[in-house]
Order: structure tokens, then C-alpha cells, then sequence
């Protein structure tokens, strides 16, 4: 514990020296939703209807919104250890006193806190400015889920940072991946009107799953049962993607 | 529980990088040693000999390919978190956090090594007086020169008590008072009984810093022991310090005779390194009838000519 501690206390370190970075960190999803989501809202004009039920758009795009920032905060803090290989500390971290796990847990477990902030904040003016009815005592769930999504995603990109060498390469890779992960994903429309194809490739995407599962936390969209195996789905894939990690971090240094 | 008397045991340590379409690179190849506790231990050798692939063997950076290596009796492959706890290292990389002040990498370092804040702050305030870090306290890493990084970087090792230090080319980028700062404060933490493992290039440092030394080639060891040891390892090398009214061809012919491992030439003073005590002796007789010998010295010869000299040999063997 006090290995992870002292992750989470280097982390913090470093993140104070920039407030432009906090500003833009926690604005960034809350600016996405209202920029993005209230055109789309426009435009779509009456909402877009789901499971039988008539949703406006704000109100379905937040849990992709949500989504997103998971996997940008895992893509964030993964980005850091080129820094820290570049800066050479990386090395030197791996010879302190604590196990490869606690080094990646206590990595990501500053970023989970900036994650909740995250979520707060645009859930709370997703609902001052745009309307949007969230089920408040729900709230407690969507931060859980909201901090394994970056906690798994952030495992798995890690892996992919320890493997790829070149800063560059990572960024193309991820971007492209992450591009075609997002709109395999129930992130931006429902699901039940498009092609086949992209319907089962979406069905076994994390992305889906966790935008699914927020969708159901924020505004009570799909069935108890299905969000049911797609959290277990997703709480497997974060195990397997943290087990894939360490063995990595072990291994390729 | 400490569960060794050395601190460091090395057997038959092989270490190969495997890369796809590339011919794998034994960099560490059956290599043995041990070192005492206590001791400055010098692990030598050219670039590219394995010293800097055996240190991150022995600190748990990379596992070894073969042959087994313990740190304090701790195993680097089955209890790699045992050894973590044992040592502190300054790794060849320039390891330092860019966006924090000079303070804060202390406090950073002390955190992970299990100080409390006030321990943190007491410590800080001794290395920083020590390393003359005081005016630099509150300054990014950002902004420091590269010689002022590392001396943060070694300084912070000597902030932890932990048994072993691994100082990996420390001292490289330091002008002479930083190495000189640095060399005084490795004596002090050996005198405490921290045992030291060092690699370096500047053979001088390690000649008057190291208890024992170990030289590397090519992966392999190619000798081991004691300074003293070492230096006189059959190779039996002396260095004469001749110095004359002037320095001419006969003489530079009749040194040449004397079949030298080395000569250099310095304005009226010739250096020359010579194998056995005869040798030294004839050569000094024969330069006396060929020219004005104004003074000269006999000496066991450096460290760095006895590495010189044994990697010659064994590129010749090769």
C-alpha cells in the first residue's frame, strides 16, 4: 500500500505544476458534451428512440461522453511512460522497492480520482445546462464504473506503450484503433439500426460494453441482464489486460 | 532478514538479447564473481563489455538468460521484490522528474523508500548540504545543467540507508569538485558499511575508490580480486617516468628495443610501460649511454594500464 501511495503522491506532484492541464483535463468532456452533443441534439431535432423509448440525444451521447473520457485518461496516463523512459526515471522506478502490479496500480489510481472529477463535473452540468436526467442514486455506480473503464482501458494501452519503443508509432496505432473502436461502438448511435457487420463486431468491442453500461447507469437505457454480462465482460478484460501489463512491464524493459 | 555474508553472489551468468531478423547479442556470457559485504566494488570493462546489462541483472531490470545471480542471498529471478528492498541505484540514464523541483525528487525518492515526511525534510537538508545542492533546492529539474541532474540523481541514493548501492557511470557529466563530492561521500557510505557496486570508465576513480574490481570483455570476466590483485595479475606492469635534456631517436630506439606495452612521449619526458622488473631495469641502463637522463620514476603501473594491457591480450587470443 505504501508503494501505491507513493505512485499516487509523484503523480499528484507533477499534475499540480500544470493547472492549465487540470483545467483542460476536467473541461474537456463537459466542452465535448456540450459542443458535440447539443448539435447532434439539433440536428436530430426530436431525439433519437431506443428500446421503446424516446431519448434526446444529450441525454444518449453522455454516456458515450463518459466513455470517451475513460479512455482518454487511460490513453493520457499511458502516454506518460514515454516521458518517463524518455526522462529515464522509468528505469529507476523499476528498481524501487515495490512489485510491477503496484507501479501500474498506483499509476492509474491518481487518474481514477481524475476521472470521478471528470464525470462530476459533466454530469452535474450535463444536468444544470442541457436538462439531463440522471438518476442520482445510481451515481455511486457510475464513478465505479467510470474508474475500472480507465483503470482497463489504461492496462491495455500501457501493454501497448511498453511494446511500441517510438512515441510516434503509439500515437498513430492508438488513434487509428481508437477511431475505429469508437464508431464499432455504441459511443455516438444505438445500435439496433445499424448494418449486421458492424452490429456483431460492436457486440464483443469493451468500448460498447462500457458505454452500455454507463448508458444504463445515466439514463436507464437497456436491460439489467445484458449490462449484467457486459460488466462482468468488461471487469474480465481489465483483469486480463492488468495480468498482460505486468507481464509485460517484466519482461520488456 | 539479511541471509548472506556477501552481498553480491554472480554464477555463470548468461544474459542474450533475442531480437526478431537480428542475431541474438550475448552481452553477459557465463560470468562469476562475488562481492563482499562493505566493499567499494568496481565491475570494469570498454563499451559494450555487459557491465551495464550485468547491473540491471543484479537489479532486477532484466532477468538473467541463464545462471543465477543474489543480491544479500536474495535470488534477482524468485525474489525480485526482496532484492528492490535492499538496493538503490543510479541507473546510466539521467533519472530525474523534469516537472518537479529539486525538493520534491527528494521527496519523491524518500516516499517510495519508506521515509516519513519529516525524515524526508531532516535528510534532504544533510545531502543537499553535501552534494551543495542548497541553492537549488526549490529549482525544476527542468532548468538544472546536465552535471547538476545527476548529482541530484546520485545525491538521492545517499538520502535511504539501504545496504547496496548501484552507481552506474555516477559520476559521468560532473565537473571534478561534483566527482570529487561524490567520490568523498561513496568513502563515507562504505565506512557505514553499505556496500557499493560501481561502474565506471574513469579507471583513476576506481583505482583509488574500489576494494576490489572485476574486468569485463565482451560478456566475460577477464580478471577479478583486489585492486593490488588485479594490477599485479602475471602481468607484472611497471611505468618509468623518464625525463632527459632532450628526447632523441637513439633513445626513442632503444626504448622500442625494450620491447614496451606503451610509450608516450611528452616534451623532454618519455612514459613508458614495461612487463617485469628486468626489463625496467635494462631499459634504464641502456637510455643512460644515449642520451642526458635528468630524473626518473619507477612505478607499479595504473590500474588503466593493466586493463590496457588485458584487453590487448585477450583481443590477441581472439
Amino acid at each position: 500500500m505504501r508503494a501505491i501511495s507513493a505512485v499516487v503522491y509523484r503523480e499528484y506532484l507533477i499534475r499540480i505544476t500544470s493547472l492549465t492541464w487540470i483545467f483542460f483535463d476536467l473541461a474537456v468532456p463537459l466542452l465535448y458534451l456540450l459542443m458535440f452533443g447539443v448539435a447532434f441534439d439539433k440536428a436530430l431535432g426530436q431525439g433519437i428512440l431506443i428500446g421503446g423509448r424516446s431519448v434526446s440525444y444529450n441525454a444518449f451521447f453522455l454516456a458515450g461522453v463518459l466513455s470517451m473520457t475513460s479512455f482518454g485518461n487511460a490513453l493520457n496516463q499511458s502516454y506518460g511512460f514515454f516521458i518517463d523512459r524518455d526522462n529515464g526515471i522509468l528505469y529507476e522506478f523499476l528498481t524501487y522497492p515495490m512489485t510491477r502490479g503496484e507501479f501500474l496500480l498506483g499509476k492509474i489510481l491518481f487518474q481514477c480520482g481524475m476521472t470521478v472529477f471528470q464525470s462530476v463535473l459533466t454530469i452535474g452540468f450535463g444536468a444544470i445546462l442541457l436538462g439531463i436526467t440522471v438518476p442520482w442514486h445510481l451515481l455511486f455506480f457510475v464513478f465505479v464504473a467510470m474508474m475500472v473503464g480507465t483503470a482497463g482501458w489504461f492496462f491495455l494501452l500501457a501493454t501497448v506503450a511498453f511494446l511500441i519503443r517510438r512515441n510516434d508509432t503509439f500515437t498513430t496505432v492508438i488513434n487509428v484503433t481508437y477511431f475505429v473502436l469508437m464508431f464499432l461502438s455504441s459511443v455516438f448511435y444505438p445500435l439496433d439500426r445499424v448494418p449486421t457487420w458492424l452490429r456483431a463486431i460492436s457486440v464483443v468491442n469493451p468500448l460498447t460494453w462500457h458505454a452500455d453500461v454507463l448508458r444504463y447507469l445515466t439514463v436507464g437505457i437497456g436491460s439489467f441482464e445484458s449490462v449484467l454480462i457486459e460488466s462482468a465482460s468488461f471487469i474480465l478484460f481489465s483483469l486480463f489486460s492488468f495480468w498482460l501489463a505486468v507481464r509485460t512491464l517484466q519482461n520488456t524493459i | 532478514m539479511i541471509k548472506s555474508d556477501k552481498a553480491i553472489e554472480v554464477e555463470n551468468l548468461v544474459k542474450v538479447y533475442a531480437k526478431r531478423n537480428r542475431q541474438p547479442i550475448r552481452a553477459v556470457d557465463g560470468l562469476t564473481f562475488a562481492v563482499q559485504r562493505g566493499q567499494i566494488f568496481g565491475l570494469l570493462g570498454p563499451n559494450g563489455a555487459g557491465k551495464t546489462t550485468t547491473i540491471k541483472v543484479l537489479t532486477t531490470l532484466l532477468t538473467p538468460t541463464a545462471g543465477s545471480a543474489r543480491v544479500l542471498g536474495y535470488d534477482v529471478t524468485s525474489k525480485p521484490l526482496d532484492v528492490r528492498k535492499q538496493i538503490c541505484v543510479v541507473v546510466q540514464e539521467n533519472a530525474i522528474e523534469l516537472h518537479l523541483s529539486v525538493r520534491n525528487n527528494f521527496r519523491v525518492f524518500g516516499r517510495f523508500h519508506g521515509l516519513s515526511s519529516g525524515e524526508i525534510e531532516k535528510r534532504t537538508d544533510r545531502v543537499s548540504e553535501l552534494f551543495d545542492l542548497r541553492s537549488h533546492i526549490n529549482e525544476k529539474g527542468l532548468d538544472l545543467s546536465g552535471g547538476l541532474k545527476r548529482r541530484v540523481q546520485v545525491a538521492k541514493t545517499f538520502l535511504v540507508d539501504k545496504p547496496i548501492v548501484f552507481l552506474d557511470e555516477a559520476t559521468t557529466g560532473m565537473d571534478t569538485f561534483n566527482k570529487r563530492t561524490t567520490v568523498q561521500a561513496i568513502r563515507e557510505e562504505s565506512r557505514k558499511g553499505r556496500t557499493i557496486v560501481l561502474t565506471t570508465h574513469i579507471l583513476d576513480e576506481a583505482e583509488v575508490l574500489c576494494d576490489s574490481v572485476a574486468i569485463m570483455n565482451h560478456g566475460r570476466l577477464i580478471a577479478h580480486g583486489s585492486v593490488e590483485s588485479v594490477k599485479a595479475a602475471g602481468l607484472r606492469l611497471l611505468s618509468l617516468s623518464l625525463s632527459f635534456d632532450q628526447v632523441t631517436d637513439s633513445i626513442l630506439e632503444q626504448i622500442r628495443f625494450h620491447n614496451p606495452t606503451s610509450i608516450e612521449v611528452r616534451n623532454t619526458t618519455v612514459d613508458v610501460t614495461v612487463r617485469e622488473e628486468t626489463a625496467a631495469l635494462d631499459l634504464l641502463a641502456a637510455v643512460r649511454h644515449h642520451g642526458h637522463l635528468l630524473h626518473f620514476e619507477i612505478t607499479a603501473a595504473s590500474l588503466e594500464d593493466v586493463f590496457v594491457q588485458l584487453l590487448d591480450k585477450k583481443a590477441g587470443a581472439a
